[in-house]
């Protein structure tokens, strides 16, 4: 099983200090959810895929809604779909439930260490923020409580932190989490080999995973990070000063910030799109267009897109992930018109297409083509030029 | 200071076309109980490994470990204790239907 991801069982080699550290028993539990999640996906999935290959065969006509639908009738007749759909959930609920015992465990030690004398970054939260009706109206992933969960502690940024490592399977660079934000700012370089932003801004930060690589890729530039959750901000203004990134981070709707206008060089977002809404999305590229001044660049990264219609499995696989594990705009982000939508925001050189895996945005690789290169081995990226 | 528990039972969990929700339910236990005897044997393969760096315990002494009479009596009785409880709900079932079987037959 030498292809398991990569979350080894030495607790001490953790990539930050901030980042909450399992027991032996904690550490087993989590690697066993890791191990459930391969197998769910190894061994339980194929399977109801050939089942669907054959009901398919049965189906007639073509690959719309009602193909999926009709599909999803008969799926559903299958014992052995309902289970592998209960276990999928089963699975991640138990990623929440050890995480939260490991983080709940030593909350001390954590706010101990996320108190910073001096710090080079920011925290502004909002007592009266009111987070989108997307992100209350089911929690993100099953994290119990949601990305805007507050209780005036860091807690729920600490959960999120170690859930999406081993969440991500070790595939999204390991404890740090941070490949997408490696892999976007690998794409301003792609197009702008001598960028020198002033000022960058991450949509939809969270834990600020993706807003760390920004501030290290160009030192010299003002980062901000914005999203909905108080915790998760406290969580990563520590985090950030801890890897000594120099980030402001604050709470406000990714659709409507409190910046002026024409005031960043470089707006980005990663994976943020399919945890918003149709409108949302418009809006995000709209408040974008606002906020960057003529000749800036706007870079949202998204997972691959649904391309290949023919495939109804490939489409009903999507919406159960999207309902069972509570992506709120799978589909409309994963089927937007990126091209017409940026057009319309008001972004000229618009350029479409896939971004390979960036370890390190300082060193590429610096390639971008019409073709994805596998999940987690390239990213779907939009980008363009506010006019 | 007074800290609030973290939340743990997520927003919005849509039901499964055509299961009953204890079929869920059962499932989450059985997961639950793996992942409880995944940890328990690491924890014991740990102690082990522990025990033999140590030099208190010989590398493969428990497989190796033959118990004497009276050990082998109360490792019986352990098994046996484990049995009944385990499997009690299959007994009671089977011993109320022969009870109703018998009444219906007399």
């Amino acid at each position: 099983m030498s292809s398991l991801p990569d979350i080894t069982e030495g607790r001490a080699k953790m990539d930050h200090p901030l980042i909450a550290v399992p027991t032996h028993d904690e550490m087993i539990e989590q690697l066993f959810v890791r191990d459930l999640k391969v197998y769910v996906m190894g061994q339980l999935e194929p399977v109801q895929a050939k089942i669907a290959s054959a009901e398919e065969k049965t189906i007639d006509g073509n690959a719309d809604n009602s193909r999926v639908a009709r599909l999803r009738e008969k799926m559903s007749e299958h014992e052995s779909f309902r289970t592998w759909l209960a276990m999928k959930r089963e699975s991640q609920r138990q990623l929440w439930s050890t995480i939260g015992d490991s983080v709940e465990r030593q909350a001390a030690d954590l706010e101990a260490l996320a108190d910073i004398p001096e710090p080079k970054g920011s925290v502004r939260t909002n007592p009266d923020f009111v987070a989108p009706d997307y992100i209350l109206s089911g929690d993100i992933h099953l994290m119990p409580g949601g990305n805007a969960h507050d209780d005036n502690s860091l807690m729920q940024g600490a959960v999120m932190d170690r859930g999406g490592a081993v969440y991500m399977l070790g595939r999204n660079g390991g404890m740090l989490n941070d490949l997408r934000g490696q892999t976007a700012i690998a794409h301003a370089l792609t197009r702008f080999p001598d960028f020198k932003p002033e000022k960058i801004l991450d949509l939809g930060c969270g834990i600020g995973t993706s807003t760390v690589p920004a501030a290290m890729a160009f030192p010299e530039a003002e980062v901000h990070g914005v999203d909905v959750g108080a915790s998760m901000l406290r969580y990563a203004h520590a985090r950030a000063e801890h890897l000594g990134a120099a980030v402001h981070f604050s709470q406000q709707s990714a659709e409507k910030t409190d910046f002026p206008d024409a005031s960043f060089d470089l707006v980005y977002s990663c994976a943020l799109f399919h945890e918003t809404s149709q409108a949302a999305v418009m809006n995000i590229l709209a408040e974008s267009k606002r906020l960057l001044r003529p000749g800036g660049l706007a870079v949202h990264l998204e997972v691959p897109l649904l391309h290949d219609n023919t495939d109804a499995w490939v489409e009903l696989s999507g919406e159960l992930e999207a309902q069972y594990n509570n992506e709120p705009n799978w589909r409309g982000a994963l089927t937007a018109d990126y091209a017409a939508l940026y057009e319309a925001a008001g972004f000229s050189d618009v350029e479409i297409g896939y971004q390979p895996t960036s370890q390190d945005a300082r060193q590429g690789p610096y390639r971008f083509g019409p073709e994805s290169e596998g999940v987690f081995r390239s990213w779907f990226v939009a980008s363009g030029i506010a006019r | 200071m007074t800290r609030t528990p973290l939340p743990r039972t997520p927003n919005r969990l849509d039901a499964i076309e055509g299961s009953r929700d204890l079929d869920e339910q059962m499932l989450g236990m059985i997961v639950s109980l793996a992942s409880e005897v995944t940890v328990l044997r690491a924890r014991l393969d740990a102690c082990e490994r522990l025990l033999v760096s140590t030099g208190a315990l010989e590398k493969g002494a428990i497989d190796a470990f033959e118990p004497d009479a009276e050990g082998q009596a109360e490792r019986e009785a352990q098994r046996q204790q484990s049995m009944q409880k385990i499997f009690r709900p299959l007994r009671e079932a089977a011993l109320k239907d022969l009870e109703a079987t018998e009444g219906a037959t007399q």
